[in-house]
């Protein structure tokens, strides 16, 4: 091969020479990983005249000057290079000057280097996300970039994370940052995206990188940019892996029947004392309790199993013992096959991938199953027009149960909460012998004995196999581009993207066991879907004068249509057993659907300067109309200003021996939200809803419109440093952000009885300051072993700093100026009573004197502390060692407050027989137990489980996040096997949790509320990656 | 090559012009209407009432709140007469731990469901004088606005203080006529006579305008000159202006004929009923006001909690020639509770029943209680005994307080039907819970005669909560009878206590 291209170039040289005008094409890569290097600047020697390379690299110079024999080649931070002119497509690898880490980020509209860049962007590699076992892409980017909080509150595989950019800038409206996918914002579903395919995320956090998207990057953007073809030729990777799944922290430790007897027993004695004597109250209790409770564990020997001394009768031994919670659980199989197709011909990039995932849950009837499919292609179509479509296609079937739910039939509840005397399985209460059926099966125990509270007639470990909670998802995206040189740096690029996704959710309880077995069975069928697309006309123009000057300016238009269309049914009331379409049953309960649209239309631009490669400035001016407000209100203007110093490149900085990049950076801007809510499309419309009577047209008014409605504005200021030194071998950035929202989009409270909880208003300002702060290292770095670490840690303060009435009081907190959206304003715990075991609050008189008392609604509310944390963050080590590598992140979040409302249904006082106990309540108040948190226990006593600052917790935790062993088969094995790489390795999610409040998973949502949620799982995997 | 990158701008820059025009960024919901299209003529106008009647009825705060008529039951569940169960739902208000408490859900629940409703009617009344259409028909749905919100402020007035004849000052709720806007502001509490007062001048405005309406057998739920009497006979009973409560009662029950014993044996599920005045029918694809009977019917096994069962003491009421009394069956399962099998699920598979809302019963004993307390004793037995002689109960022939009789035999033919603790606060009485024990303070058992003729024995059991949240006994003009404001009003209203 060489000596071919060696004969050509000896034939063919010489001719060029003499040739007339001569057009020289080549690509510039970077020599450290041959990744192309757009933006590099080619200029023949001892002129101006030059070009640019594109975003793949490439350039083409057509050289008119017979006279010209070299060209210069150079690029910010890599040594410049002098090739001579040639007709041969040449390729340039530039060696980097040592001065600086030049990352290409992805930005808003295209690429920037990080070293110069103005704004703040952290940007996360497709590599990273590797390591992970992941099946959302949202989950894995907790602890890998400042700023970034990520609440990934459900183990409901398939789910996804929550994500919150520097602090929360709204109250009501979406906190939800941007997402854009190939340079467009995404309105599909975020599990639908492979990450498999991902080859780089970046998070925009300033204004100087996120306003160019307007008021849609309010609350940050991240950008997600999937790979492509790169090396000509073709590669084929295929990676293939296999783990296992658990509950990540150990549920909250419940009661044995041992302990409930005697406690339950305790409280019906409480009870009985309120008029009875105390002989007659034990002597009742005891003979009540088993009737109570529905079932005698302790068998016919015992009929009454706990003495009128309030304890186990000598001898008496519960003849089971179940636990339901563990019979709900499973331990969960995940499997993943990925393989991917890429290259690059002289005109064209691709990339063909396809991804099968199957996430089984650890609760029974959970689990996700993916099916992806991509392909990208990019087409040099004509000298001056490039063409892409990126198309993405994903099919997932999701088994998702009842969690994030208060029902009764929440898998994660339902086993929690059901006392451990009930058998899963009938007994022979005789001699708890499993009961057989003809077939020598054991029968489910449907429990028509249990009291309410421990759901009767139900038995959700067999119809978990039965039922059906089922969601099917169609996701299909779009990405197409034209981009056509219209003149020397003039390009015009044309995209029309279309985000398709379609859900069918598919509920259905059977007709002859469990919650639905009286009315026949209940079927819910729901096809629900959305399209959204994104049609935009950017012009932009690149050029550098005077060698020094470079200037890349931007203009262009968008426009941005949603339309979210479904329809609905409920039947019920099947004819026979093992069917479950609507089909199939009898009744109709209920049809219903609509459709909501919302548009946006954009102008939007963009300047960008530097010279001399050391002063960097940037503009942006965006204007948006929004359809959710009044035509005289809905447009918004939004901009960006932002600079930045390279102060490497300066003379005196310019030969550090130690000191390879130095950079500040400011930026100042505002952006505006406009999202009220998904339900909140018109609210400046005076709107009647729609319903009916027995078959009769009704409308009514349910909400106060406001048509004063207009954006919500975010002003953000960062000013930040990026260093390097040693040898690039240390290094980080330190930014420091303001983050104003004012005008902001609220329901405010109103009192009710004018008939509206609440209207939507702009109303008050609020501020969010902080830290970000990344740092890197590699303390060790020798031929044979290296180490890296990289620490990223984000500390902010939420401060209202503006509201038009005094204090606004909303659910658990209060807001006020100068506190956070975040402060707990909640009743403050004061104990139990020591004389009466009364559980207390703290109650303020009009005097200002603070008291006890034992009735909770005259408890007064106070600030509790806040939900937010000081600091969170993540760790990186990363071992190298020959062909082994180990790395592992911990994530961290030290300090806030989680309230634990979950645990409360555990902490009942005896009002709820036959629900599982937590082993705290053991310690209830009795007169001999007096100095406890536990009130008295009582069958009825008033609860002791709202809102309160007992059921505060400190919501501190680390948590070994990811642990990935890989090892990498030396290459002469490989080459003899034809292969390009082997690597081998084992990873785990979540293996290991430090926490204080036991049994509560400590990831809970940025609100620190918790609620019936499927808890997190940790896995462990192992497999194997191939490339040839 | 120029040439084609100019064809290509040209056609992208067209594109670009036409997803500019200028209805781009109008959307309009699909179900949801701006309210020019409601109130443009007075049919559609009509929708507005059929529309917040829906709500009131057919919307779930919660499971154990389904809509207004959930209230009946709180006001039962806080009563002498029914010895609730553990099971969810108005355990909470039996035990006077919920309605006192202003951060519950079901305080919230109802005072959200009537003040919208109030506004809404506002709304209505502010609008519909200006829409074109039919004069007749506007003149019907202004008294059915009127007498809509008149039933909401009766209600009101019923809850949230104690009865007019303890104090005809007590501060009660904040009154609103005129349609709400965002800067509307929270009122202060008006007293007790105000809130009735504006309650029976809703009614009076209303009678007339209803005057000539006759509504189709079908639709009960809809308000005529009847419904509006009966409502009026209630509000001016509990505002003791017993004169006018007669002729009103009177008025209401025209044309509805004390049902059939065996009719009051079928269920109460079926606005077909010839007593019934005023009811919500209900269908399979409409029943969210049937799902009280999850907690009524404690019979079909189809009723989820079954919770409302009989106090034992209630069934000594009863003769046993009285129709009523058949409806009286121990439970053999579980513990020994007493079932009366009043309310029953019509089509159980679909979990539907229609929901009562007045009877002609009522108004007999509005008229007979009116002719009591103006002391017209003779007359209001002649009163009293129509109804017992369509129960086939015995007569009553003087003897007590006929008051008190009348006032007992409200709790027997009424309950369920919401009137325990709105008797109790507007006559300044007290919540009577008794163990259900023998008179020597043993358990009763009770011998339960089988279908096959063998016997059962129970242990009866009755009323679990006999004493007050405080410890305390129950007493007239308890505090905790009353229902809260909700915080939410607490906290958003500065005028409230002004």
């Amino acid at each position: 091969m060489l000596q071919r291209l060696l004969l050509f170039l000896l034939l063919l040289g010489p001719l060029a020479a003499f040739s007339q005008a001569r057009t020289v094409t080549g690509t510039v890569l970077s020599a450290q990983d041959k990744a192309p290097l757009p933006g590099a600047t080619i200029v023949i020697k001892g002129t101006t005249k030059g070009v640019l390379t594109g975003p793949d690299g490439t350039f083409r110079l057509e050289v008119t000057d017979p006279a010209a024999t070299t060209l210069v080649i150079s690029y910010v931070g890599m040594t410049p290079q002098e090739v001579p002119v040639s007709t041969t497509p040449l390729t340039i690898s530039l060696q980097s000057s040592g001065k600086n880490i030049d990352e290409i980020v992805v930005i808003a509209y295209g690429t920037a280097k990080k070293s110069s860049y103005t704004g703040s962007v952290s940007q996360i590699k497709g590599t990273e996300l590797e390591s992970r076992q992941v099946s959302s892409v949202t989950k894995a980017l907790q602890g890998l970039a400042p700023g970034v909080q990520s609440a990934s509150q459900s183990g409901q595989p398939g789910s996804d994370a929550t994500i919150r950019i520097r602090g929360v800038g709204s109250i009501n409206a979406s906190a939800d940052p941007l997402y854009v996918v190939d340079g467009v914002p995404y309105g599909g579903n975020l599990n639908a995206i492979n990450p498999y395919d991902i080859e780089s995320i970046s998070v925009l956090k300033d204004a100087a990188s996120a306003a160019l998207y307007g008021s849609r990057g309010a609350n940050g953007v991240i950008i997600i940019t999937t790979k492509k073809g790169k090396a000509k030729g073709s590669n084929i990777d295929v990676r293939v892996s296999q783990g296992f799944s658990k509950r990540a922290v150990k549920d909250y430790d419940r009661m044995s029947t041992d302990q409930y007897f005697p406690t339950y027993w305790r409280a019906l004695f409480n009870e009985n004392l309120g008029s009875q004597d105390s002989i007659t109250a034990a002597k009742n209790a005891s003979r009540d309790l088993v009737g109570e409770l529905g079932i005698n564990p302790y068998g016919a020997a015992f009929p009454q199993p706990v003495g009128t001394d309030g304890k186990l009768v000598a001898g008496a031994k519960p003849l089971w013992s179940d636990d339901w919670d563990k019979a709900m659980q499973r331990t969960g199989h995940r499997t993943e096959a990925n393989v991917a197709v890429s290259g690059a011909t002289d005109k064209t990039r691709y990339l063909i991938s396809g991804g099968y995932l199957d996430d089984q849950g650890i609760y029974l009837g959970s689990g996700f199953k993916r099916y992806t499919v991509r392909s990208n292609f990019d087409i040099d179509a004509r000298k001056w027009l490039k063409i892409g479509l990126n198309l993405n296609a994903a099919h997932s079937d999701q088994q998702a149960p009842p969690s994030e739910d208060s029902r009764s039939d929440n898998y994660v509840n339902y086993g929690r909460l059901m006392g451990p005397m009930y058998p899963v399985y009938q007994r022979d209460l005789t001699t708890g012998a499993y009961l057989l059926d003809a077939k020598g099966q054991k029968i489910f125990d449907y429990g028509d004995y249990r009291p309410d509270p421990a759901n009767p007639r139900t038995n959700l470990v067999q119809t978990s196999g039965i039922d059906k909670h089922d969601v099917m998802r169609d996701d299909v995206s779009a990405r197409f581009y034209a981009e056509a040189t219209l003149y020397k740096g003039l390009k015009f690029k044309t995209s029309y993207n279309a985000d398709y996704s379609s859900r069918v959710g598919h509920d259905y309880t059977n007709p002859t066991l469990g919650f639905d077995a009286e009315v026949g069975g209940t079927v819910t069928k729901g096809n629900y879907r959305t399209f959204n697309w994104t049609f935009n006309n950017i012009l932009t123009y690149e050029t550098t004068f005077n060698e020094k000057h470079h200037l890349n300016v931007l203009a262009g238009q968008e426009a941005y249509k949603f339309k979210y269309t479904f329809l609905e049914g409920t039947k019920s009331g099947f004819s026979v057993p093992g069917i479950d379409e609507p089909a199939d049953a009898a009744l109709i309960g209920g049809f219903d659907g609509y459709t909501d649209s919302y548009t946006q239309s954009s102008y939007l631009g963009r300047a960008e300067y530097d010279y001399a490669g050391k002063y960097f400035f940037s503009t942006s001016l965006r204007r948006d109309g929004s359809s959710r407000f009044a035509p005289d209100r809905r447009w918004g203007t939004f901009w960006s200003v932002g600079a930045s110093w390279k102060m490497t490149e300066e003379s005196f900085l310019k030969n550090s021996s130690w000191l390879n990049l130095l950079t500040l950076r400011a930026s100042y801007g505002g952006q505006g939200n406009d999202n009220l809510g998904s339900a909140r499309y018109y609210n400046y419309l005076p709107l009647y809803s729609v319903n009916s009577n027995l078959g009769l047209g009704g409308t009514y008014r349910e909400l106060l419109f406001n048509d004063r409605l207009k954006w919500e504005t975010n002003l953000n200021l960062n000013v930040g440093v990026d260093w390097s030194m040693f040898e690039n071998r240390f290094g980080g950035s330190a930014e420091f952000f303001v983050r104003k929202s004012q005008d902001l989009l609220y329901s405010r409270p109103k009192a009710p009885s004018i008939g509206y909880s609440s209207v939507d208003e702009n109303v008050g300002a609020l501020k969010n300051t902080g830290i970000d702060l990344s740092l890197h290292g590699t303390p060790i770095r020798t031929k044979n072993f290296s180490w890296n670490i990289d620490l990223n840690m984000t500390h902010y303060q939420n401060k209202v700093t503006s509201l038009p009435q005094k204090e606004i009081i909303s659910g658990t907190k209060k807001l006020m100026v100068g506190k956070s959206i975040y402060d707990f304003y909640i009743r403050q715990w004061a104990g139990v009573n020591p004389n009466t075991g009364a559980a207390q609050w703290k109650y303020t008189n009009p005097d200002g004197s603070i008291k006890d008392t034992s009735n909770y609604s005259q408890a007064s509310l106070y600030y509790s502390g806040s939900s937010l944390p000081d600091l969170y963050g993540g760790l990186t080590n990363t071992f190298s060692y020959k062909n082994f590598s180990l790395s592992f992140l911990i994530v961290y979040s030290i300090g806030g407050k989680v309230l634990d409302n979950d645990y409360t249904f555990l902490m009942g006082l005896g009002g709820s027989a036959g629900r599982a106990w937590s082993t705290e309540v053991l310690d209830a108040w009795t007169p001999t137990n007096r100095n406890t948190d536990v009130p008295q226990l009582s069958t009825v006593a008033p609860s002791w489980t709202g809102t309160s600052t007992r059921f505060l917790y400190d919501a501190t935790y680390a948590r070994l996040k990811s642990v990935n062993l890989s090892y990498t088969l030396p290459k002469s094995l490989m080459e003899k096997a034809h292969l390009n790489n082997i690597m081998v390795y084992v990873q785990g999610e979540n293996l290991f949790t430090l926490y204080g409040h036991k049994g509560m998973d400590p990831e809970q949502t940025v609100g620190g509320t918790t609620y019936y949620r499927y808890p997190a799982v940790k896995s462990l995997s192992a497999g194997i990656n191939l490339s040839f | 090559m120029k040439k084609n990158r100019l064809l290509f701008i040209a056609i992208f820059a067209a594109a670009v012009f036409s997803a500019c025009n200028k209805d781009f960024l109008d959307t309009r919901p699909t179900n949801a209407v701006p309210d020019d299209q409601v109130f443009n003529t007075v049919d559609n106008a009509e929708t507005a009432l059929t529309g917040i009647w829906a709500y009131m009825f057919e919307t779930y705060f919660t499971f154990a709140v389904p809509g207004i008529k959930s209230l009946d039951l709180t006001s039962d569940a806080m009563g002498s007469d029914v010895a609730l169960t553990t099971s969810y739902g108005f355990r909470d208000s039996y035990t006077f731990i919920e309605m006192a408490d202003n951060t519950k859900n079901r305080v919230s629940a109802y005072w959200t469901i009537l003040y919208k409703t109030i506004d809404n009617c506002n709304n209505f009344l502010s609008k519909i004088d200006k829409v074109p259409g039919d004069d007749a028909k506007r003149k019907l749905l202004k008294g059915q606005a009127s007498a809509l919100r008149g039933w909401c402020y009766l209600t009101l007035a019923e809850f949230y203080s104690f009865g007019i004849t303890n104090d005809p000052s007590a501060k009660s709720v904040p009154i609103y006529t005129d349609p709400a806007n965002p800067t509307t502001p929270g009122k202060p509490r008006s007293t007790v006579t105000q809130v009735y007062q504006q309650a029976i001048s809703d009614l009076q405005a209303a009678v007339p305008l209803l005057a000539d309406y006759s509504r189709s057998s079908t639709q009960k739920f809809k308000i005529d000159g009847n419904v509006a009497n009966g409502l009026l006979a209630r509000a001016y009973l509990y505002s003791n202006q017993p004169d006018k409560a007669i002729t009103a009662a009177v008025a209401a029950r025209n044309g509805y004929p004390l049902m059939s014993g065996d009719d009051y044996n079928k269920g109460f599920n079926d606005v077909g009923n010839g007593e019934w005045i005023w009811g919500q029918p209900q269908t399979p694809s409409q029943n969210v006001a049937a799902s009280t009977f999850n907690f009524l019917d404690v019979s079909s096994p189809v009723a989820y909690y079954k919770s409302f069962k009989a106090d034992p003491w209630f069934q000594g009421y009863f003769d046993s020639t009285d129709v009523r009394f058949r409806l009286f069956q121990w439970s053999t399962s579980g513990p020994g509770a007493l079932l009366y099998k009043k309310f029953r699920f019509r089509d159980p598979g679909a979990m539907v029943s229609d929901v009562v809302l007045m009877r002609a019963a009522e108004m007999y004993l509005i008229e007979a209680e009116g002719y009591a307390r103006s002391n017209n004793n003779a007359k209001a037995g002649e009163v009293l005994n129509v109804l017992r002689t369509a129960r086939n109960s015995h007569l009553y022939n003087g003897g007590g307080s006929v008051t008190d009789t009348i006032l007992l035999e409200r709790r027997k033919e009424l309950w369920g039907e919401g009137f325990s603790l709105v008797d109790i606060i507007r006559t300044g009485g007290t919540v009577v819970r008794k163990p259900f024990k023998s008179y020597t303070g043993a358990d009763s058992i009770i011998n339960v005669p089988q279908p096959d003729g063998s016997v059962v024995q129970v242990r009866g059991v009755g009323h679990r909560t006999l004493k007050l949240p405080d410890g305390s006994a129950f007493v007239k003009n308890s505090p905790y009878y009353l229902f809260a404001i909700p915080i939410s009003e607490m906290q958003n209203n500065p005028n409230i206590n002004n």
